[in-house]
């Protein structure tokens, strides 16, 4: 069987089964705490307006945050109960984010979406704004909405639909685990996108690491119109938007360009189910299946209601192993750190996982030894090293014309530097400082 | 709680700079066990020499101009060993001790450090020991001892010089391989310097591309020139300069392309100088000396299409 790939990649912690060995094996777990702090910016583009208030009682399903734009999405309480505040709570952005947080009653009275019924039979036209007013955005981590994505603009055409169910992340398993539980739910959240965007071929990509999920994948989209399954290769960044689309498609996405450039649309597959559960039952995006592990007790993959803290869903997987050295959402590759243990999980945490203090001790950076490793590696074939070089000399516009904006981020140049050059850190304050620049 | 914040990724890779010099190390420890066997315990000295004086060298700069000592990095010794090997076990102590330092302060520290000399510093030391004591430089003592399988033609004895280390054309080829042969510490052991090529292979240290091209080149072009391929690569330092040398991560060029090129243009002065200077043993000095000086050249004129790039513009 042919598999499917790009060109470049790495293969992170090779050695530890990609720090997923302790979770891909463990059931989704429902946990329910009794408090959630959900912020209004969880997607990208303008945050929540909040629309409830202190000590007012709010059913489950509720909209408490009201969208702002023709992008926003709402947000909606993922418990039923009172709410205790409306304020700024620090999570994981730098400044503290705007929060509604609620007190669980426990008694889950539903206020639910109207549901459009079967995949197959829903109107089309219905199905995205459904999508927007569920609050669903990209859970793969990025938390763009969705609906934004597939509604495409004037004079762009799309012939491909891709489930994104590489996970190639490292220490993240809560794909793999819902493609193995719900595959059903996720061929109709695809489904329904390829109805509601008139697109004729949808694929659904997974790492030949899961033969299992290939295996759960490829019988429940059995008989499904136009649906189907591709086998990739294991390799970080496997899963980034535009090697997947090379992948799949064997079209590059233009430097600057989106998916659609390259007529693909990419959706995780998390998003998919959760397309699927708005469609049929009417719900909104109130939980999400997230990996607990790293340095806790009891790795786990639980089903999380939007806005639990960290720390419950830590205590949750047995607690702290031992005390923690840095603690980040997502993988290892690419996760965000958290500042403590106090921040919520949102739509798009994916991931929870925790280091000792001697997995976080940052190794020591020494010059470059031209190597070559990371230009080897880059997916975006553009010249870490260099734009490293070109970054501390302030030659931000010679970066720019080395296509420094084509860098993905995934990491993998810092990930394989024997000098332990921090390339990542230094791109991405290049692009942001270019980014700035042309605002002024 | 307060906890690091950092930007990803936030475990990196086992493998170090220094994991990557000790590797080198290993695989230098062949050529260097074989040529203590076949020139004594002479050979040995002149090695010892050579490293410690890298080593201190390094260590004494970085202190004075109050640099992070940085010798743990262990790309000194790898420096140093270099050095001692590209010499003839002849060669006096000093002779090693100043080369060595030339190469840490002249070539590698002047320029910034590690990472940032455009020479080898081994070869460029080399170029310019044999430039200021060339007698010293070719005194060629013949091995002590001999390897194992031995035709009749290994040249052995105690203390004979020999002017030039291209050895004579009636030599058989299982002694040039095994190192029964005059020649500088390090070169003479071919079945030594390929152990090392597959340990840094095994070990993905290298690529085999930039030693497969230099050689290869060198066969071609002796080759057409009416010589014997085998005896042109068997001789002189041409394994060890193209296992060792021209591999140098910070001297040649970033892109595979360009380091394809850069090893057989190495290959090719090589010939040139083989065949204009009438067998001039040090053709592959100057040949890999004169591709680092090309690298940033190369480094600019190969540019690789960035992922995307081409249909930007269409
Ligand atoms: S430069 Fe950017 S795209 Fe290339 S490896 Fe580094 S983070 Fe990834
Ligand atoms: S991987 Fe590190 S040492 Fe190697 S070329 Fe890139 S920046 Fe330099």
């Amino acid at each position: 069987m042919k598999k499917l790939s790009f060109r470049g990649g790495i293969h992170p912690l090779a050695k530890r089964h990609e720090g997923k060995a302790e979770t891909s094996g463990k059931p989704i777990r429902d946990f329910v705490a009794e408090c959630v702090c959900i912020p209004m910016d969880m997607h990208m583009g303008p945050p929540c307006k909040p629309c409830v208030q202190q000590g007012e009682h709010v059913k489950l399903g509720q909209v408490i945050g009201e969208a702002v734009g023709r992008f926003g999405i709402p947000a909606h309480a993922s418990v039923s109960g009172v709410v205790t505040a409306v304020g700024p709570v620090q999570q994981l952005r730098a400044q503290p984010s705007l929060c509604v947080t609620i007190r669980n009653d426990f008694k889950d009275e539903l206020a639910a979406l109207e549901a459009l019924g079967d995949v197959e039979s829903a109107p089309k036209h219905r199905i995205i704004p459904a999508i927007q007013a569920a609050g669903i955005c990209g859970m793969g981590g990025a938390g763009f909405p969705t609906h934004a994505k597939l509604r495409l603009p004037e004079g762009k055409a799309v012939d491909t639909i891709i489930l994104n169910g590489a996970e190639c992340e490292t220490f993240l398993t809560c794909d793999h685990r819902l493609m193995l539980e719900s595959p059903g739910r996720i061929v109709d959240g695809l489904r329904a996108v390829m109805r509601a965007m008139g697109v004729a071929r949808g694929v659904i990509a997974i790492e030949d690491n899961k033969p299992d999920a290939i295996e759960s994948m490829r019988r429940a989209a059995q008989g499904r119109d136009g649906v189907e399954v591709a086998v990739l290769k294991t390799k970080y960044p496997q899963g980034g938007e535009k090697q997947l689309v090379t992948a799949v498609t064997g079209r590059e996405v233009p430097g600057g360009g989106l998916p659609m450039d390259a007529r693909a649309v990419v959706i995780n597959v998390g998003t998919a189910a959760a397309i699927a559960d708005t469609v049929i039952e009417g719900k909104p995006l109130i939980s999400r299946v997230t990996t607990v592990t790293g340095a806790v007790k009891d790795p786990s993959n639980l089903r999380l209601r939007v806005g639990t803290a960290f720390a419950d869903a830590i205590k949750s997987a047995g607690g702290y192993r031992e005390a923690p050295g840095k603690i980040f959402a997502g993988g290892s590759m690419t996760g965000t750190c958290a500042p403590d243990d106090s921040v919520s999980a949102t739509k798009g945490t994916n991931g929870i996982v925790t280091l000792t203090e001697r997995e976080a001790d940052a190794a020591r950076e020494i010059q470059c030894i031209r190597c070559g490793r990371c230009v080897m590696i880059c997916p975006a074939r553009i010249m870490p090293y260099r734009l490293m070089e070109l970054y501390e000399r302030g030659e931000l516009n010679t970066a720019k014309q080395e296509h420094v904006k084509d860098c993905i981020q995934c990491g993998s140049c810092s990930y394989v530097c024997p000098s332990k050059r921090r390339l990542l850190p230094s791109i991405k304050s290049a692009i942001e400082q270019l980014a700035r620049r042309r605002n002024r | 709680m307060t906890l690091p914040l950092s930007t990803g990724p936030h475990i990196l890779g086992k493998r170090t700079t220094r994991g990557i010099m000790l590797d080198v190390l290993i695989a230098l420890t062949p050529a260097a066990a074989a040529g203590v066997y076949l020139f004594g315990v002479r050979a040995a000295w002149v090695l010892g020499v050579a490293v410690a004086s890298a080593v201190a060298t390094e260590a004494l700069w970085q202190r004075l101009s109050h640099r992070p000592l940085q010798v743990g990095d262990l790309s000194a010794v790898v420096t140093g060993l270099l050095l001692g090997l590209n010499l003839p076990s002849s060669a006096p102590l000093w002779l090693a001790a100043v080369g060595s330092a030339f190469a840490i302060v002249v070539v590698k520290q002047l320029f910034g450090g590690i990472g940032h000399n455009f020479l080898n510093p081994a070869l460029a030391a080399r170029a310019v020991l044999l430039t200021s004591w060339p007698a010293r430089m070719t005194t060629f003592f013949l091995p002590e001892r001999t390897l194992l399988p031995v035709a009749s033609t290994a040249m052995v004895g105690d203390a004979v010089t020999s002017a030039t280390p291209l050895v004579k054309s009636g030599t058989a080829m299982i002694d040039l391989f095994w190192g029964n042969i005059p020649g500088t510490i390090g070169e003479v052991c071919k079945a030594a310097i390929l152990i090392g090529f597959i340990y840094l292979l095994v070990r993905n240290v290298i690529g085999p591309h930039i030693p497969v091209l230099f050689v290869g080149t060198v066969a071609l072009m002796t080759w057409l020139l009416g010589g014997d391929p085998l005896t042109a690569i068997l001789s002189g330092g041409v394994l060890l300069g193209a296992v060792f040398m021209a591999t140098d991560y910070v001297t040649n060029p970033m892109l595979i392309v360009s380091q394809c090129l850069f090893a057989a243009l190495c290959g090719v002065i090589v010939v040139v100088i083989r065949q204009s200077a009438g067998g001039y043993p040090e053709g592959v000095t100057y040949a890999i000396l004169l591709m680092n000086v090309l690298t940033p050249l190369l480094d600019k004129l190969f540019k690789r299409r960035a992922y995307g790039e081409v249909k930007q513009r269409a």
